[in-house]
């Protein structure tokens, strides 16, 4: 065994430290922030912010439950941009109306995910591997319908709307963030599904022996990525207005490090989908407000993702830090989970 | 291993981990998160131009803000360009503010100028990388009241009001043609390394190249086309080829940046150096080598410096009402009086690069 791995109890535990962490970083971000920044906390640069981020949560929404079976996806990206092209080519060149084309677009979504799943559960090939091909597979696809150089532009602004709209006094994305993060936290911590992807995660064998469906639960959690990445598509094209193959490129890294900042062991079995959010939270406002002090203005891009690094570093040391003094107050055997055991 | 594998110990731990508490702990995050930005204050935007726009500055005594963005923020071409921003913005007293990406993501630059629209600048000057997709974020600059400036590749032009143009293709092939017509006394064989046969401002570059020669250079004869993909060692390769190819090619004619080293690493490799002629489209810094040993006669690009102090100055012009739709030149101040072509302001003649020039320029 290569990682070490917390126990149910001790994991559940230092999660709730480590979203502790979050929740001060964070608030020390906003903090920071409107003190330091140029009109960081208007309306108008909140609705950016959710904005800017939205294709990044939703990707990182669905990778949660995939890194809590142990597993990872580094095509999400690439699906990503694969959509986008696609649904271009369906409205544009096969003359499709729009909402058609977005329904077929989110079916791609899932047929990737799909390919993804069926590789790894019947041919029982590493998560890493497998995504790692289909990074390029589906990347490269996407660039061979444009030929590299195609933009699809020009869409109605019914459609633009998804991407540059308000609704009830909230960019419309911000609902669709909203929905998706209600769902799948619905999904992972409410349902017999989530712990399935937990139990995944600790030990597959285990987890078999136990008589959980194993392939299935896998499969479905990597369909789903691949039905959000088509989803995230959808809004990436509105918000920029423009599809071209080079979407979403480098989302999956993105996606990877919230998950992992928020408090998800890459390892599997522990993880929660508010953690997940809160490393999201976390980073968008972090390279949202470098780009508001003064002094960093000129350096913001490099900056941001410098400081993401390290704060990715910082928080998982502090939880670390917490979680070895977690364990030795467990062992001084106070604590009620120790008493179950 | 502890008891993990046993189906009961699995029942009892999944049990224990389902957390109860915090029944909507998602929303919460969203929530407050949303709601720590917004809440915190709307007192702090009072200072914002975004609606007022072009009133503002001048009369509250608020120094002018401009925003200048390159298409990636590592390269060396828009480094110089940023030298060049960064004295104009000294000159006229206006704080600049330079930010681009540093990765690959297309969407980089429209979260960049939507990031300035809140901000509250004054003007935005942009170096397109995705013409149609910023063009979304520009407008949205311009309906905030912002104004908006393009240099080096130009966005939709419903999306900015100026765009500072730093050489027409026109310009670009006849510069290249006159040039190697005179290297070659006028008569003989050259070749062409461009990055792909498909880049659409190289295709147009060629097409002027072939105007020229067509009119001036009648006993000039383009022998070959060959593609380089934009990499300094393909290029270099291609050279080889187009060397033992063509025994009587008096020149290499590189029309994209890696290649004109390329090409030169290859003509000196055969010995052929001063023989076979090397000119093209690049860089001083990449090429000065080349250059100053005879290798490479010229290399022919814009002064960068001149492109940055420029832009700066339409757009401060821009903002201070100065420069207007529908004007015909523009006093650049130092750099002295520039045409404006419809809403193109006009850089001027490329700029030649020769062994006599070269180590007055480090970009």
């Amino acid at each position: 065994m290569f990682g070490r791995k917390d126990t149910p109890a001790t994991g559940a535990l230092s999660l709730r430290r480590h979203e502790t962490v979050l929740w001060v970083v964070l608030v020390l971000e906003v903090l920071f922030f409107q003190f330091a920044g140029r009109n960081f906390g208007t309306a108008d640069n909140g609705a950016n912010i959710v904005r800017h981020t939205v294709e990044i949560g939703l990707l990182a929404l669905v990778m949660t439950p995939i890194i809590l079976t142990g597993g990872i996806d580094l095509s999400v990206g690439s699906t990503l941009g694969l959509c986008a092209v696609l649904f271009g080519k369906l409205w544009r060149d096969a003359g499709l109306p729009l909402w058609l084309a977005g329904v077929l677009t989110l079916g791609n979504g899932a047929l990737c995910g799909a390919f993804n799943a069926t590789l790894i559960t019947r041919l029982r090939l590493p998560p890493l591997i497998v995504t790692l091909g289909t990074f390029s597979l589906f990347r490269g696809l996407a660039e061979s319908i444009t030929h590299g150089v195609d933009a699809f532009t020009h869409f109605p602004e019914s459609f633009l709307f998804l991407g540059l709209g308000r609704v009830a006094g909230l960019p419309t994305q911000a609902w669709i963030l909203l929905g998706a993060s209600v769902g799948i936290w619905l999904l992972v911590h409410r349902t017999t599904f989530g712990r399935c992807f937990r139990a995944i995660g600790f030990s597959p064998e285990g987890a078999r022996y136990a008589g959980l469906p194993v392939e299935r639960r896998l499969a479905l959690a990597y369909v789903l990525a691949g039905v959000m990445a088509a989803v995230a598509a959808l809004t990436y094209t509105a918000r920029l207005g423009t599809a071209k193959a080079d979407a979403g490129m480098g989302y999956e890294l993105y996606a990877i490090t919230a998950v992992v900042l928020g408090g998800t062991s890459i390892f599997g079995g522990v993880g929660s989908v508010s953690g997940t959010m809160l490393g999201v939270a976390a980073i968008a406002v972090l390279s949202n407000g470098l780009s508001r002090v003064p002094a960093t203005m000129s350096n913001a891009a490099e900056l941001s993702g410098l400081l993401t690094g390290g704060l990715l570093i910082l928080a998982l040391t502090a939880s670390a830090l917490s979680r070895g003094w977690g364990r030795r107050r467990l062992r001084g055997g106070r604590s009620e989970e120790r008493v179950e055991r | 291993m502890r008891d993990e594998s046993s189906p009961l110990a699995l029942r009892r731990w999944t049990g224990v981990y389902s957390d109860r508490s915090n029944v909507m702990r998602p929303i919460l995050v969203l929530l407050t998160a949303l709601g720590l930005t917004l809440a915190a204050g709307c007192k702090k935007s009072e200072t914002t131009s975004v609606d007022g726009g072009a009133a503002g500055p001048g009369s509250t005594g608020r120094k002018l803000t401009i925003a200048l963005m390159p298409k990636s923020k590592g390269n060396a071409y828009f480094v110089s360009c940023k030298q060049g921003a960064d004295a104009a913005a000294k000159d006229l007293g206006v704080e600049l503010i330079f930010d681009g990406p540093v990765n690959p993501d297309p969407a980089k630059q429209n979260e960049i100028v939507e990031n300035w629209i809140t901000l509250g600048v004054d003007v935005i000057a942009v170096a397109c990388e995705n013409k149609d997709g910023i063009s979304t974020a520009l407008r949205k600059a311009r309906h905030a009241g912002i104004k908006v400036v393009t240099y080096d590749s130009d966005a939709a032009p419903d999306a900015r009001d100026f765009f500072v143009n730093q050489a027409t293709p026109e310009g670009i092939g006849t510069a290249l043609m006159d040039e190697a017509a005179r290297l070659c006394a006028n008569e003989g064989e050259f070749a062409i390394i461009t990055a792909s046969l498909t880049a659409q401002n190289m295709i147009e570059w060629q097409k002027f190249i072939e105007a020229r020669r067509a009119m001036k250079f009648s006993k000039m004869k383009m022998v070959a086309l060959r593609p380089c993909d934009d990499l300094k060692d393909k290029a270099q390769a291609e050279a080889t080829t187009l060397l033992s190819a063509y025994p009587n090619l008096k020149l290499i004619m590189a029309i994209c940046s890696p290649a004109v080293p390329g090409a030169a690493e290859a003509v000196k490799q055969a010995g052929k150096s001063g023989k076979v002629k090397v000119i093209g489209l690049g860089l001083p810094n990449e090429n000065r080598r080349y250059v100053k040993e005879g290798t490479t006669d010229t290399v022919i690009l814009w002064k960068t410096t001149d492109l940055g102090y420029l832009t700066v100055l339409a757009a401060q012009a821009l903002a201070t009402g100065e420069l207007k739709a529908g004007a015909t030149s523009f006093n650049g101040g130092k750099l002295g009086e520039f045409k404006i072509a419809g809403d193109n302001i006009l850089l001027g003649e490329p700029f030649k690069f020769t062994k006599d020039n070269i180590d007055q320029f480090d970009f």
